[in-house]
């Protein structure tokens, strides 16, 4: 429940392993398989980075807050397990889920605001409510009515006392939280081994080099270190405050195998930002939803 | 999608529907039993659209939304259990448990034909369930922010279980003050002073009084502090509710900034000193110790301590719940700790347990049994909602 993500739905029915999500997806590809063959799509984490780039466009002017943001994008991650993106006009589920996040996160925008707001911003050809009405009705059915979602923010504002993060390394794994939202890790890991590799990350990280362009070599130290926990090898005594962190990790029962898992969903992640382009994905989703009149 | 949205389950198919039971602000709830292997009984909560007669979908209202996601996350013995949720068609339907009674029904029950008061047992076991499940919602950050007798059920095996979600929301850091999403919470005579002052920022102690409320009225049958409720003006501004106030202190007396330091702070605390003015009751309240000894006689509980009578550790726990400083006002986890709950035997899981009283079952109308198509809420008045038993008033909500 909202205080505890061990009795959550999240934990118990939209928490998966790798092979599971994986096999999940072949499913529903083989489903479709002449959809998929037709109209082939980008990496889903290019695919990810531009629903990140519409939401955030729409969600600007409304002033909506990050965390709604964050709750519509888990939502239409949900969602893409379990229909297949090609029958869908994902402008449609992209505005719906904003909207219903929105009343989730007690925040909410008028239904006709969130329409005004996505033909503005995006161009879209829907003009009626009731699209995104009869669009809630699909989102809420296919989550079953899961919809209270555990944020890795909670988690980061503890750790942030206890590891004495300063305001822009705080500010840096507030930042790689946000990131983690492109990748499938809010599907994979539990709140807090997400908040927890993104503390790890912004200490080990200088906040200077943080975003997109994190080097290689500093992520891979944290690998590496991460690696010394596993074989219980940490020197004790080292006042570093990376080795402070380490021995921290060490000492509790965190997953370390989630944590290195989850740091390089970050890493694949910002190799491959590095080919995003605008373009390829909008042009590639517009061809199914026109050829397949998606967007009437 | 496209083609429009696919219906998975469909009600009628699981469900018979035995009857209609009770309407209100929300929508209409049936009473049905499983179809197609599904055994038992159920209660089936049916919202009614955003506008009557709406045959669009317009955007699911954000209680609705709030209950369903509530619903489908909250799990304890002392809340109603969701069987599940079925979205058909423009409609919204909660599939719940079914509970025969609940304490409004029971307080009537007491109150007619002759007046009888309820076993002090019984009323030992509601509080000591109605607070685990209370606990349980606040350790998970809930809010009930709607408690009162209609909304608490109660199985025929004597289980207590806290209904009716559809004001209930998230506490933990809000992104916006409380008073901000619904300016109106809780009905009337189980609003918390806080409330009525206008605290923007309340807390889960606002459910607390409701408790203290709901246990006055379980000793003296009917409501504590009966006030009648100020609308509010065609501006929409929230009215002071004045007589609701005034009704609490002429029992209480006047809160004072020695009592409650953060008295003062609040909002409508100017129109709290005019009450004072000119009325001689406010000089000389009644006070809860006279009200509750005054209750425990007319109801003819024996005098002393005994598992017979609340005796005096009830008063004391209804004095720390009907504490006018919501900081220092009993927890739901600190009331179960209390002596009350210790004293002679430990309270039973069956609130009517050692009790020869028969309740009457639910009263489900037949005229009203087509759950699908049926008339939309308001169109067609069949059954007696539960609200209006004896005058009521209706929940208010008011989303902004």
């Amino acid at each position: 429940m909202a205080a505890s993500y061990w009795e959550s739905t999240q934990r118990k029915y939209w928490t998966f392993t790798k092979q599971q999500l994986m096999l999940e997806r072949k499913k529903l590809e083989e489903s479709e398989r002449n959809l998929v063959n037709l109209y082939p799509l980008p990496d889903r984490r290019l695919l990810s980075i531009y629903f990140y780039h519409m939401l955030s466009k729409m969600a600007r002017p409304l002033g909506i807050r990050q965390q709604a943001l964050a709750t519509a994008q888990v939502y239409v991650r949900r969602f893409y397990t379990k229909v297949e993106i090609r029958r869908t006009n994902p402008a449609l589920v992209l505005a719906t889920a904003l909207y219903l996040a929105c009343k989730m996160e007690e925040c909410p925008q008028h239904i006709r605001m969130i329409l005004a707001e996505a033909r503005h911003c995006w161009d879209t050809s829907f003009t009626d409510i009731s699209k995104i009405g009869e669009c809630e009705f699909t989102l809420i059915s296919e989550m079953n009515s899961q919809l209270i979602i555990h944020h890795p923010y909670r988690s980061l504002a503890d750790l942030q006392n206890h590891f004495q993060l300063t305001q822009e390394e705080n500010a840096l794994a507030f930042s790689i939280i946000n990131d983690h939202y492109l990748t499938d890790s809010p599907l994979l890991h539990a709140p807090h081994i997400i908040a927890i590799t993104a503390s790890i990350l912004a200490v080990v990280l200088k906040p200077n080099q943080g975003g997109p362009q994190m080097n290689a070599a500093g992520v891979a130290t944290v690998l590496q270190t991460l690696g010394n926990v596993r074989n219980a090898s940490g020197t004790p005594g080292t006042q570093s405050r990376v080795q402070k962190l380490i021995d921290w990790v060490a000492e509790s029962s965190v997953d370390v195998e989630a944590l290195v898992e989850c740091t390089q969903e970050l890493i694949s992640l910002y190799e491959i930002w590095e080919s995003y382009t605008d373009k390829t994905c909008k042009d590639q989703i517009a061809k199914f939803v026109k050829a397949r009149g998606l967007d009437k | 999608m496209f083609t429009g949205y696919n219906t998975k389950k469909r009600v009628n198919e699981r469900y018979r529907i035995v009857g209609f039971i009770s309407s209100g602000t929300y929508g209409r709830v049936y009473k049905a039993e499983g179809r197609n292997g599904r055994v038992g009984e159920f209660a089936i909560k049916k919202f009614k659209p955003d506008k009557e007669g709406e045959v669009q979908y317009t955007g699911i209202s954000q209680s609705a939304i709030r209950e369903m996601a509530l619903c489908t996350e909250l799990s304890h013995p002392n809340v109603v259990h969701t069987v599940e949720i079925i979205l058909e068609e423009k409609c919204i339907f909660i599939v719940f448990e079914y509970a025969e009674h609940d304490l409004l029904q029971i307080i009537h029950h007491h109150n007619q034909p002759h007046r009888q008061a309820i076993p002090a047992r019984t009323i030992k076991s509601i509080l000591y369930q109605l607070l685990q499940g209370l606990v349980y919602l606040h350790r998970n950050w809930v809010m009930h922010r709607d408690l009162k007798p209609a909304n608490i059920m109660v199985t025929s095996a004597g289980k207590v279980k806290i209904g009716d979600l559809g004001l209930a929301r998230l506490f933990y850091k809000p992104l916006h003050s409380l008073f901000t999403g619904d300016k109106v919470v809780v009905t009337i005579w189980y609003r918390a002073p806080e409330l009525l002052l206008g605290s923007r920022h309340y807390t889960p102690a606002v459910d607390l009084w409701a408790v203290g409320c709901i246990f006055a009225e379980l000793l003296s049958l009917r409501p504590i502090f009966k006030g009648e409720e100020a609308k509010m003006d065609s501006k929409k501004t929230v009215p002071f509710q004045r007589n609701q106030m005034q009704k609490i202190v002429e029992i209480m007396g006047m809160p004072s900034k020695e009592r409650w330091p953060l008295l003062t702070a609040m909002p409508e605390y100017g129109q709290l000193t005019t009450l004072a003015t000119g009325n001689a009751r406010f000089h000389r309240p009644q006070g809860l110790e006279n009200w509750y000894q005054a209750c425990l006689k007319n109801n003819q509980y024996p005098p002393g301590s005994s598992p017979d009578t609340p005796g005096p550790e009830g008063f004391t726990l209804l004095q720390q719940l009907l504490e006018y400083d919501p900081q220092k006002r009993l927890t739901a986890e600190k009331a179960l700790q209390h002596p009350y709950f210790a004293v002679h035997e430990k309270p039973s899981d069956n609130c009517f347990k050692d009790s020869k009283i028969k309740y009457p079952v639910r009263r489900v109308s037949q005229d009203d049994n087509d759950i699908r198509s049926g008339s939309l809420p308001g169109t067609k008045r069949s059954g007696l909602p539960d609200d209006s038993l004896i005058g009521r008033p209706a929940k208010r909500l008011k989303e902004g």
